[in-house]
């Protein structure tokens, strides 16, 4: 008998904003992964087929939404459906990139449809693969690249003979294990006081804008209340533009050492840059909220049964501007893990508690900002494919929920890459230019002077 | 199963090393390659299966296995 489960908090994080915002687009995750290599696109199809049987969360489907816009999951047993192969060999990278680009701005509209589709791809330059658009609520960015990695396994083993892949964890299986950890009344009381001391002491959080406290003060005036700390979302013009920026292998490497010497994580850095720089544009506000993604995958069945399990909380820190750089990282590394630690709560209900302490008003949001670092690249991480050239790319799903999602991921040599997803409607690229250069300048500066104070980090950048 | 080995078994679904073949001298971050996250999810599951309270500044101090068998038994 077909089983039907509620969505676990980080699938209920992507539903709820598709409820917001009124589009499935908003939970689009599409990417392209391809070899300079004449692939046996009948072989890579065979594979394709078999990873939709091995990766489980290929195949949820969803109910059609009750009264509340609530719905049900369920996993069809199977799925036997062609895959396409479409040539756009004759375009040049930058046109077939532009035309996958579309195709990710591609809605899943309907119930109890496939919310995954999969195409093998010719490229131009020779290079061939296939490209993924899924749901967010079926799978997240590490979940992505771990099926990325088994089917290319599948495909090297049946094409080079090269040892079968392991069973990847059984999807079904760990989402009934996280329902069980979410249902677990103490484990929730415990997540629950964390969240609720952390606003008791704190009191309501302050917005702060890449823009300055203009924007803060323009919602003021909005909503007739001089005293609001939450500014308004975009809800309606959601387009958004990608601006990729690159941190070459010798100042990552200065980044890594620094982390690795002080026993902090890259994570924890970024956001410390992220808050200095939203202090300094905010008039030295000392109380900064950013929101930060954590992929809550830790043992090997997390790792492998694929699902989305990548959620966001707010960091939020108070942090003084007498405070050197390395305790204000150490300050936030605190933070953060405790927050890691209560990870299994739902982060709506945070925000419902906000707004019943402080009567936030609807559509209105503490935080300007979202951070996401991503250890893992997209690489084919196989030893058949190693002196193979590749090709991989995100494609942004074209609307965002958000002001400013960074992504900050490393690449094949060595370097970062700071992208950054920004509302075209309010932001401009020269925007995320300064917020770069200042993230930079406030990284450079601090790991050099680890004990100088982030008053004067403002100051000298 | 004793007790040490229930927690070696949670233990080793974080990393690669088995239960049998775990020392009770391996640091969960340097040995065992634990992140910041895995350990604190790790301690989220002690609470869960243990039916502990483990206090943060206190749980952060485990650096070992054994440090945090000690750190157990004395919880219970």
């Amino acid at each position: 008998m077909q089983e039907y489960y509620p969505l676990t908090a980080a699938q209920k994080m992507h539903h709820n904003w598709i409820l917001k915002y009124k589009t499935q687009q908003v939970s689009g995750v599409s990417v392209v992964a391809s070899l300079k290599s004449p692939l046996d696109f009948g072989l890579l199809k065979k594979c394709i087929q078999l990873e939709l049987q091995r990766y489980g969360c290929m195949r949820v489907r969803f109910t059609k939404p009750d009264k509340n816009g609530e719905v049900k999951q369920y996993i069809i047993e199977k799925d036997t459906r062609d895959i396409p192969l479409k040539d756009l060999s004759g375009m040049s990278m930058a046109e077939a990139d532009n035309l996958m680009q579309q195709w990710a701005y591609e809605t899943f509209d309907g119930d109890d449809i496939p919310m995954c589709e999969v195409t093998l791809v010719r490229l131009p330059e020779g290079y061939n693969g296939f490209f993924i658009h899924m749901d967010h609520r079926l799978i997240d960015s590490c979940g992505l690249v771990v099926m990325i990695n088994d089917l290319m396994k599948l495909y090297t083993h049946y094409r080079f003979g090269s040892e079968y892949p392991e069973d990847l964890a059984d999807f079904e299986m760990v989402l009934e294990k996280d329902l069980k950890r979410a249902n677990n009344e103490k484990r929730f009381a415990k997540d629950k006081k964390f969240w609720d001391d952390q606003l008791d002491a704190l009191g309501e959080p302050l917005y702060s804008d890449i823009q300055g406290p203009s924007v803060l003060e323009e919602a003021r005036k909005r909503h007739g209340n001089e005293k609001l700390r939450a500014a308004d979302i975009e809800l309606e013009k959601l387009f958004v533009e990608v601006k990729d920026y690159c941190l070459e292998p010798e100042p990552t490497r200065n980044l890594m050492d620094f982390c690795m010497n002080h026993q902090l994580s890259m994570t924890n850095l970024l956001l410390l840059s992220i808050r200095t720089y939203l202090s300094k544009v905010n008039d030295g506000q000392e109380d900064i909220t950013i929101q930060n993604f954590i992929s809550r995958r830790s043992t090997h069945d997390e790792w492998t049964s694929g699902g989305s399990r990548t959620i966001m909380f707010p960091c939020r820190t108070v942090i003084s501007p007498e405070t050197d750089f390395l305790s204000a990282a150490y300050e936030i590394q605190n933070v953060q893990n405790k927050i890691y630690m209560h990870s299994n709560y739902d982060p709506a209900l945070i925000e419902e508690e906000m707004r019943r302490r402080y009567h936030t008003p609807e559509h209105t949001t503490y935080e300007s900002c979202y951070l996401t670092y991503q250890p893992m690249p997209v690489k084919m991480d196989n030893p058949h494919l190693e002196n193979i050239p590749q090709h991989a790319k995100w494609f942004a799903n074209g609307a965002a929920t958000k002001k400013m999602y960074l992504t900050v991921s490393h690449t094949e040599n060595g370097g970062m890459n700071f992208s950054y997803h920004y509302q075209t409607v309010q932001l401009e690229e020269h925007d995320m230019e300064l917020l770069y250069y200042y993230m930079m300048r406030i990284l450079f500066k601090g790991i050099a002077h680890p004990d100088m104070s982030i008053g004067e980090i403002m100051e000298q950048i | 199963m004793t007790q040490e080995m229930q927690f070696k078994t949670i233990v080793a679904q974080y990393c690669e090393v088995k239960p049998e073949d775990m020392n009770n001298d391996m640091r969960f971050r340097e040995d065992l390659g634990f992140s910041s996250l895995d350990f604190m999810a790790f301690l989220g599951e002690l609470e869960d299966t243990f039916d502990i309270e483990l206090e943060g500044e206190e749980a952060l101090q485990v650096r070992t296995v054994s440090e945090a068998l000690d750190l157990l038994e004395s919880l219970q």
